[in-house]
């Protein structure tokens, strides 16, 4: 009986001191990972910033116009050319649709469509072919 | 202890030598006597003294469990930070960015690596110089020779390298050279809107313009932490201010130019601009003169464009109204001055005909009616004759003539002998035309769209008269090349002869053309000036306003309207024509065409 007690007393501290041991590891680790982690994203703000500082320096207005100039054909807003929500005439609807209240349905039951095979002539493919002059007409 | 352990040594032992010798019989012992009493203590000892050490144990054992319960020896430090001083909480502060009204950015700081040496260590100075130049181009070789032979432990070599160039540095691998991080302040924007954000000395302190302004916001300190700067200003705006300004600068070979778009509701400037300018990333690169922003800091003659306020000072103090007139015949001669006009019509002139043909006679006329102390009241109240308050360092204050009696009435009437800077006239006129109440004009973009505190300085009915007055000198008057189609245009002209050394130079004219859009409604107004322009050929040889600046004004709003977001109109619908009808009372003799 004595005897039991000891080595289950032994083998509570073995199992013990390896948890808090392990324990302890694990802490050390996650410890140094909040470091690098904690670097890592000074760095990356960093690099935010100066990306920042890029997309604004890409954007400056003279060089957009210079791309704007080489690409597109845009010229300077007329006034004619400016117009309010309000100014666009109402759009006429149809009388079919009107009469319908509601949630516009489709017209058929939506279902997965799967084209039947085309047979081929047991002859083989004929190709199309031109002849001079033809303008493809016959296609 | 000893004795004692002694004195019983011999029984027990005694008693075990019995035991041993009569196990046969029995296996107990019994002890009498004196060695009896000996064991028992000992026991009880025993006892004592386990129970004492298990006690220790069970403490350090509930202690063990309450340190893995509540954290990992937490209270130690805690301990450790109450007994020991307080440091003052530091805060790291980076300087803050400024953005502009829609939050791009015009300056930010990013961290750079510079290059510094310590001699002592250096072993080399002539290999490490010619080594580094290797990398680094543009290094005097010599130069850097005899720092690095200097008894000094500290010598700068080069700031804020680049990435690559670290690198390059790295891999030379001279002696007693390190590197040390830094921070350095970039303008993205470059020369964009370089007056208005100002720029850093090499240790990140603002010495120009906002940055110098806000300096204390930007930097932070060990007690509050930098602060983000929103500006009023438009980039957009800003670069067509720039861009048109620039053309026309070298169109007119002029020495130099400014603009402003201010919001006449807010006060808010939304492009600010000072040709020649300068890129705020190399400011030792660029001469004094570029750095001078001509349009807070520069005063000048402004010229007719402060017939503006002479007329809404006339028509509100009612000395005249717009039926009356002055005869513009001839020149006024006053103290060996005259006063002539520029487009002479010679004949009488209603105040409509005065204001849209630009009549000094008339407007000086004017101007006496009123009288002196009124006058100068009135432009006090509009800001025009103290220095105006901004949020630049930057500020000019405008140069006032030592006396203020009829003649200097007459002169200043038509913007002669009175200096002031085109932000003061900018913020004059938004206050005549956005119904007569000034408001401080602002670099700091306002939050809300709340309406703005300003003081009254004419009525709404004078604010009227004066914004159809406007509108009628582009459509008919001085300014007819500022009409942008759609966006009612309205504005004055100002041409005036530069003063140096004390006499107008007939040769250098400052031309300047202050506007507002759209007329029925004024949202924002236009300034643009240039500074000793020269006539040419698409001018017939003229230098006045009405056409070299006028056509700033009309390319620059067909631009910058859209951006606005103001809405265009017809302008020769019957609706706007009516809202814009000013009666001439032109007593003009019309000729019948036949």
């Amino acid at each position: 009986m004595r005897w039991n007690l000891t080595v289950i007393i032994g083998v509570l501290v073995v199992v013990v001191s390896y948890g808090l041991y392990q324990l302890s590891y694990e802490v050390q680790q996650l410890n140094s990972d909040l470091r690098s982690i904690r670097s890592e994203i000074k760095e990356n703000k960093q690099a935010v910033q100066i990306l920042k500082a890029e997309w604004a320096y890409r954007n400056r207005p003279d060089y957009l116009k210079d791309l704007t100039a080489k690409y597109l054909p845009l010229l300077l807003v007329a006034p004619y050319q400016v117009a309010s929500l309000q100014e666009l005439p109402e759009r006429e609807i149809d009388p079919s649709i009107k009469s319908l209240v509601g949630v516009p349905l489709p017209r058929r039951k939506p279902r997965l469509q799967i084209p039947s095979p085309v047979t081929l002539p047991s002859s083989g493919l004929q190709l199309a072919t031109y002849r001079a002059g033809d303008g493809g007409s016959e296609r | 202890m000893t004795d004692l352990y002694v004195s019983h040594q011999s029984p027990t032992r005694m008693s075990v030598g019995s035991r041993q010798a009569g196990s046969a019989t029995t296996s107990k012992i019994r002890l009498e006597g004196s060695a009896k009493e000996t064991l028992e203590q000992g026991r009880n000892r025993l006892v004592v003294a386990g129970v004492l050490f298990a006690f220790c144990f069970v403490v350090l054992a509930g202690r063990l469990i309450g340190l893995a319960l509540t954290g990992v020896g937490s209270e130690v430090e805690d301990v450790a930070e109450d007994v020991a001083p307080k440091a003052a909480p530091i805060i790291h502060n980076v300087r803050a960015p400024i953005y502009d009204r829609a939050g791009n950015i015009l300056a930010v700081t990013l961290d750079t690596v510079s290059l510094h040496a310590n001699p002592k260590k250096v072993i080399d100075p002539v290999e490490a110089a010619q080594k580094l130049s290797t990398v680094l181009k543009d290094l005097d070789v010599k130069a850097v020779e005899r720092k690095l032979r200097l008894k000094r432990n500290f010598v700068w070599i080069e700031r804020h390298l680049t990435p690559s160039q670290q690198k390059a540095i790295n891999n030379l691998g001279i002696p007693g050279v390190y590197f040390r991080k830094e921070e350095r302040r970039v303008y993205p924007m470059g020369v964009l809107a370089a007056h208005l954000v100002g720029y850093t000395d090499i240790d990140n302190r603002g010495i120009a313009g906002a940055e110098k302004y806000f300096n204390e916001q930007l930097a932070g300190g060990s007690d509050r932490h930098a602060e983000a700067l929103h500006l009023s200003v438009d980039l957009r705006v800003q670069y067509a201010l720039r861009d048109e300004l620039s053309r026309y600068m070298s169109i007119f070979q002029a020495i130099g130019a400014s603009g402003m778009v201010m919001d006449v509701r807010s006060g808010e400037i939304l492009g600010m601009v000072s040709l020649p300018d300068f890129d705020p990333n190399r400011p030792s690169d660029f001469p004094n003169d570029s750095k001078f922003n001509k349009a807070t800091l520069g005063v000048y003659e402004m010229g007719s464009t402060f017939k503006t306020f002479t007329t809404a000072m006339a028509l509100e103090l009612k000395t005249v109204s717009l039926r009356n007139g002055y005869d513009a015949t001839k020149p006024i001669r006053i103290a060996g001055f005259r006063i002539r006009d520029d487009h002479p019509k010679k004949r009488w002139l209603s105040v409509p005909e005065i204001y849209m043909y630009s009549s000094n006679i008339g407007t000086a006329k004017m101007a006496d009616d009123v009288g002196p102390k009124r006058h100068r009241a009135f432009l006090e109240r509009l800001g025009l004759l103290r220095r105006p308050n901004i949020e630049l360092p930057e500020v000019g204050a405008p140069i006032l003539p030592p006396r203020w009696n009829t003649l200097e009435t007459m002169t200043i009437s038509f913007g002669h002998g009175l200096s002031v800077s085109p932000l003061q006239l900018s913020a004059a006129t938004s206050a005549i035309v956005n119904g007569g109440i000034y408001r401080n004009p602002t670099i700091l973009k306002r939050d809300a769209p709340e309406e703005v505190q300003g003081r009254r300085v004419i009525s709404e009915e004078t604010s009227s008269v004066i914004r159809r007055l406007m509108r009628l000198v582009v459509e008919k008057g001085t300014g007819k090349q500022a009409a942008a189609k759609g966006y009612l245009v309205g504005g004055k002209t100002g041409t005036a002869e530069k003063a140096v050394n004390g006499r107008y130079k007939r040769d250098a004219l400052v031309t300047s053309f202050v506007s507002a859009f759209p007329m029925d409604d004024p949202k924002y107004v236009v300034l643009a000036m240039l500074d000793e322009p020269k006539g040419n050929a698409s001018t017939h040889g003229f230098r006045s306003a009405g056409w070299t600046t006028a056509p700033i004004i009309s390319r620059l709003i067909s631009r910058i309207g859209p951006i606005l977001g103001v809405k265009p109109v017809d302008e020769d619908s019957d609706k706007v024509r009516k809202r814009m009808f000013i009666p001439t009372y032109s007593r003009e003799k019309k000729l019948a065409t036949f």
